[in-house]
């Protein structure tokens, strides 16, 4: 029987821990019908996700009957966790759904399982394939975020030069469109040259910097200019470009800001970071899922805005308040 | 267990006096009191749909895909070794099974290739330690992630998804946790992976008590030295323990593709140690000689109702984390507390 003391204990412990900071994300509801709302991220760790999550947290302030459930898979590269949260959720019978999918194609069938169970779902960040239902798909639009990536690095370049993509993995849908619209946009710039555009940098900083080190290593001399597609991977990117003596001398586009990336640009290390609005994104997330359970009609595609940081413009206040986005927890 | 050559005592079932009435369900017991704790408290606090029949269905569903691996797993670890690299063997498994299914090829050969790549793997461990006389331990390291590399090779460094008219229909429900709750009117609708699981479940048990095979994996784990001594065909036990546990994680790996409906090599990265939590939780000693099926079953289980509860109560992550890691922990001393008071 020890074993079993020892196990509610702990059960309490972690419980009543878990308890307070779920309680803070409580809305008071008054007398209106309170809907709850699970908002799935494709993970929780990252700055980013901290910011959609302000956003979301904001629309639910503004609301007044929205309560958000956070809850995102604890690794961002892994489908099957994220899978069984969303089941977890459907159990819950939420009032609704916000899902970024790590995978446009494994979590088809978890959407269509909450359609079955009719729970309305609104994607965000991310789009699904196959014909699962959703009301609302809410995202920056990434092919033209990396489209305006290659005209800052051609930019940059003055034109030309040889440039390496390290992309990030296979099956993620927002990263594959940034990646798209870069290819695309470079291919308009007949003076610029792909070197390399076949090397995935995972899912963590580690193993893009490990990957990048490889990549400059390969191409040392040749390179001009590098662009990663998002945040732990423009992390690797960053520190194999120091460790190479490179940063500063090849030019470095960057896709979504942290405060290294920032501080690397002030430094004249990297030369500009797209934008996308993660506050914006939280907020229209929620936002359209309560329109649409409070039966209003709501857009099926809503677009949240994507710009460029550079060295010139980043002490403007629009592209200063993207680039230290607002985060949860955080007092503002 | 004995360290002395007796035939006797090493061919002896272990369901005798050395796993008792309360090692055998110890962890059952804790499985029962931890449903029952996260009923009452989400009774109180939270939605009151822990304790949902659909809810049944989709934690056991969840508890079946790591349960399947642990059968093989219990096998290894009974038999004194370890699988790192179940994982990856597994997602390997689904990625083959994906690759088939995309080619068109017939469903029969697709399981039959799948269940074979899992084998294979298996049988490449048990050659390598018995050949090489490595400890299980390196060549697993290694062979994790050789079947990584090996699975991306085969999607060439992306996913593989055939698409949905190319999955068989029972591929489609082996792990659906879709509604409906009930079938004929009072039957709790539990996944047909579920059930498999159990028959599987109730295979590896049956093997392992009552078969000269079963004893000579005990044996093995117990002491191998002795159990050569008794006449054990030692290197033949290992290629054989390994190879079964493959088949194991062949199975497993077929369920994983049901859930994901894509092959991603990466996906199974991690997932080895959720195998062997499920095993130590349920009993399973790293130096070989114990481990039971119903424990390994009811670790698997543990680990799938902590997530579900903490999410009905809306726990945050990192707690949930500590919580598993916890038990884990706690699980493996208190019986080892038992196994003093025993001594």
């Amino acid at each position: 029987m020890a074993r079993l003391g020892i196990v509610i204990v702990v059960l309490l412990a972690g419980c009543s821990g878990g308890r307070v900071e779920s309680a803070k994300t409580q809305t008071a509801g008054a007398s209106k019908q309170v809907w709850r709302i699970a908002v799935i991220p494709k993970a929780t760790s990252l700055q980013y996700w901290k910011s959609v999550r302000a956003g979301a947290e904001r629309a639910a302030r503004e609301a007044g009957n929205i309560e958000i459930i956070w809850k995102g898979p604890a690794q961002e590269s892994n489908s099957a966790g994220q899978i069984e949260v969303v089941r977890n959720m459907i159990t819950q019978k939420v009032d609704g759904i916000c899902l970024a999918p790590n995978h446009s194609e494994a979590l088809v069938s978890v959407v269509q399982e909450a359609n079955d169970e009719s729970i309305p779902v609104v994607l965000f960040d991310s789009g699904l394939a196959g014909d699962a239902k959703h009301v609302s798909f809410v995202a920056s639009d990434n092919r033209h975020g990396g489209q305006i990536a290659a005209q800052r690095l051609a930019e940059v370049l003055g034109d030309k030069g040889n440039v390496i993509l390290m992309r990030y993995r296979a099956g993620s849908e927002s990263t594959e469109e940034r990646e798209t619209g870069f290819l695309d946009e470079i291919a308009r710039h007949p003076g610029i040259r792909v070197l390399s555009s076949d090397q995935y940098g995972e899912a963590t900083a580690k193993s893009a910097m490990e990957k990048a080190n490889q990549l400059l290593l390969k191409y040392q001399g040749d390179v001009n200019g590098v662009f990663a597609v998002c945040e732990p991977n423009c992390h690797g990117l960053l520190q194999a470009l120091e460790q190479a003596g490179l940063a500063g001398k090849v030019k470095f586009v960057a896709f979504d800001p942290s405060d290294m990336l920032i501080k690397a640009m002030e430094q004249g290390k990297l030369h500009g970071i797209v934008l996308q609005d993660p506050v914006n994104i939280g907020y229209l997330a929620v936002k359209t899922m309560a329109d649409h359970l409070s039966g209003r009609k709501v857009e099926n595609r809503v677009p949240t805005g994507e710009h460029v940081a550079t060295p010139e413009n980043m002490a403007t206040e629009k592209i200063r308040s993207l680039l230290n986005p607002e985060m949860f927890g955080e007092s503002k | 267990m004995s360290d002395t050559c007796d035939a006797q005592q090493v061919r002896r079932p272990p369901s005798g006096k050395s796993l008792g009435f309360r090692a055998e369900w110890g962890p059952l017991l804790a499985l029962c009191a931890i449903v029952l704790l996260f009923a009452v408290l989400d009774a109180v606090w939270g939605s009151g749909r822990f304790a949902s029949i659909r809810n049944l269905r989709v934690v056991l569903n969840q508890t079946s895909i790591v349960a399947v691996a642990a059968l093989g797993m219990t096998l290894v670890i009974v038999s004194g070794g370890i699988d790192l690299s179940a994982g990856t063997a597994l997602s390997l498994s689904a990625t083959i099974m994906a690759y088939c299914l995309k080619e068109n090829w017939p469903v029969a050969a697709t399981v039959a290739v799948t269940l074979g790549v899992g084998c294979a793997c298996g049988l490449v461990n048990g050659g390598l330690i018995a050949g090489l006389r490595v400890v299980p331990f390196i060549v697993t390291l290694g062979t994790m992630t050789v079947y990584l590399g090996l699975g991306k090779i085969l999607c060439d460094e992306s996913t593989v998804f055939p698409s949905y008219e190319q999955i068989p229909g029972w591929l489609h429900s082996l792990c659906s946790t879709r509604p409906p709750d009930l079938v004929w009117q009072f039957v709790p609708n539990v996944p047909p992976g579920v059930l498999l699981a159990g028959l599987c479940a109730v295979i590896v048990a049956a093997v392992l008590h009552f078969t000269v095979f079963g004893r000579y994996v005990f044996a093995l784990g117990s002491n191998e030295m002795t159990a050569r001594l008794c006449g054990v065909n030692i290197p033949l036990m290992k290629v054989a323990v390994y190879c079964l546990a493959g088949l194991f994680t062949g199975i497993a790996g077929m369920y994983h593709f049901a859930t994901l409906k894509i092959g991603n090599p990466t996906e199974g990265v991690g997932l080895e140690l959720q195998i062997i939590a499920a095993v130590v939780i349920g009993g399973g000693s790293l130096s070989g000689g114990r481990g039971s099926v119903s424990g390994a079953l009811a670790g698997a289980a543990i680990m799938a109702v902590i997530r579900s509860g903490c999410d009905q109560l809306e726990v945050p992550n990192p707690y949930q984390e500590i919580l598993i890691g916890v038990i884990i922990i706690a699980a493996v001393a208190l019986d080892r507390l038992r196994g003093m008071q025993r001594a």
